[in-house]
């Protein structure tokens, strides 16, 4: 970042150093740490799914996702996460325009759309646990399926969960910041919600892919 | 739509644009109309093209559509396109990484 204030001094204008940044633009330090953050976090799920697409195709016999696992459910998921990504970005712009009441109703349906994910994925889990679909011995109908079924099922899944969980937390705490008006002061005081955006939608994009390779293919 | 018109801070000032954030709002609006539609598309792909795994056309398909859908999330709503050239470059790493991984997968595989 030195090259940051090299720039500025040697135009004379300190009032928008962010903007001189030749490499990273207006990005500030804490986006750019969030998108590394994302960065890794992406590489973490991309070892899982190929990890998952290894052991599905070197396996002798492999369930058809779509018969074992509620794809109509899991879908309405899908739509309610999309659906909680919209509410994200208009909270981004509600924290941008320093409308506070806008931002707390947003970020309140954002966390929602959260909740109502997870609840739809323990739902889901019950069920498959309750049709003999385990972690480590797996069954359907009363036959034995490969147990790799649904131990790679739930390691996926079960990781992403978290990570809606992570950010659900996230969110109630950017929430009560929200309430308190920190957010919507003007300047870089709408970052921390930029921030929580750039994680929910990455949460909402890494599900787009475990929905089409685990559930659907 | 009615909260750009009433975008205001706890001061009673406004520094919203209010042309420039409707624009936003629509777009948004139009991504998020897309990736439901490519959602509902997604789900008829597999009774079309049957269950097996080695179906070409339907994997073809559903990665398409899946790669479309985080496309337009990553570009529109984490603002990818509008990010400085090394934000992209950090983001994009696990395409680099996912690439090196299938060369690697491919040369295990006709060795």
């Amino acid at each position: 970042m030195s090259t940051v204030h090299a720039a500025t001094e040697s135009h004379g204008d300190h009032s928008d150093l962010a903007a001189e940044d030749p490499h990273f633009g207006k990005a500030t330090g804490g986006k750019i740490a969030m998108w590394m953050f994302i960065a890794q976090d992406g590489m973490s799920f991309g070892g899982l799914l190929f990890a998952y697409g290894i052991l599905r195709a070197t396996a002798q016999e492999w369930p058809v996702p779509a018969e074992v696992l509620g794809i109509n459910l899991t879908a309405f998921a899908t739509f309610l996460l999309i659906c909680s990504s919209l509410t994200m970005v208009f909270a981004v712009l509600a924290a941008q325009e320093k409308n506070k009441a806008s931002l707390v109703k947003w970020l309140g349906l954002t966390i929602l759309g959260g909740i109502g994910f997870l609840g739809i994925q323990v739902y889901e889990y019950q069920h498959l646990v309750h049709n003999g679909v385990g972690f480590v011995n797996s069954s359907f109908e009363g036959e034995a399926i490969n147990s790799l079924f649904g131990t790679t099922f739930y390691a996926v899944t079960g990781f992403h969960g978290l990570h809606v969980l992570s950010g659900v937390i996230y969110l109630i705490c950017i929430f009560k910041g929200a309430v308190q008006g920190k957010y919507t002061q003007g300047g870089d005081s709408a970052s921390p919600v930029e921030l929580v955006g750039l994680f929910w939608h990455f949460v909402d994009l890494v599900w787009i892919l475990v929905f089409t390779f685990i559930y659907l293919l | 739509m009615a909260d750009q018109s009433t975008a205001s801070d706890d001061h009673g000032v406004s520094e919203a644009h209010p042309t420039v954030e409707v624009s936003k709002r629509q777009m948004y609006v139009y991504i998020f109309l897309i990736l439901g539609f490519l959602t509902f598309i997604e789900l008829f792909v597999p009774p079309v093209y049957g269950a097996d795994w080695s179906s070409t056309t339907k994997m073809l398909l559903l990665c398409i559509l899946a790669i479309l859908k985080a496309g337009l999330v990553a570009a529109y709503f984490m603002h990818l396109n509008h990010e400085a050239k090394w934000t992209r470059w950090i983001a994009y790493t696990p395409i680099y990484m996912g690439g090196a991984v299938i060369i690697i997968m491919l040369e295990s595989i006709y060795r």
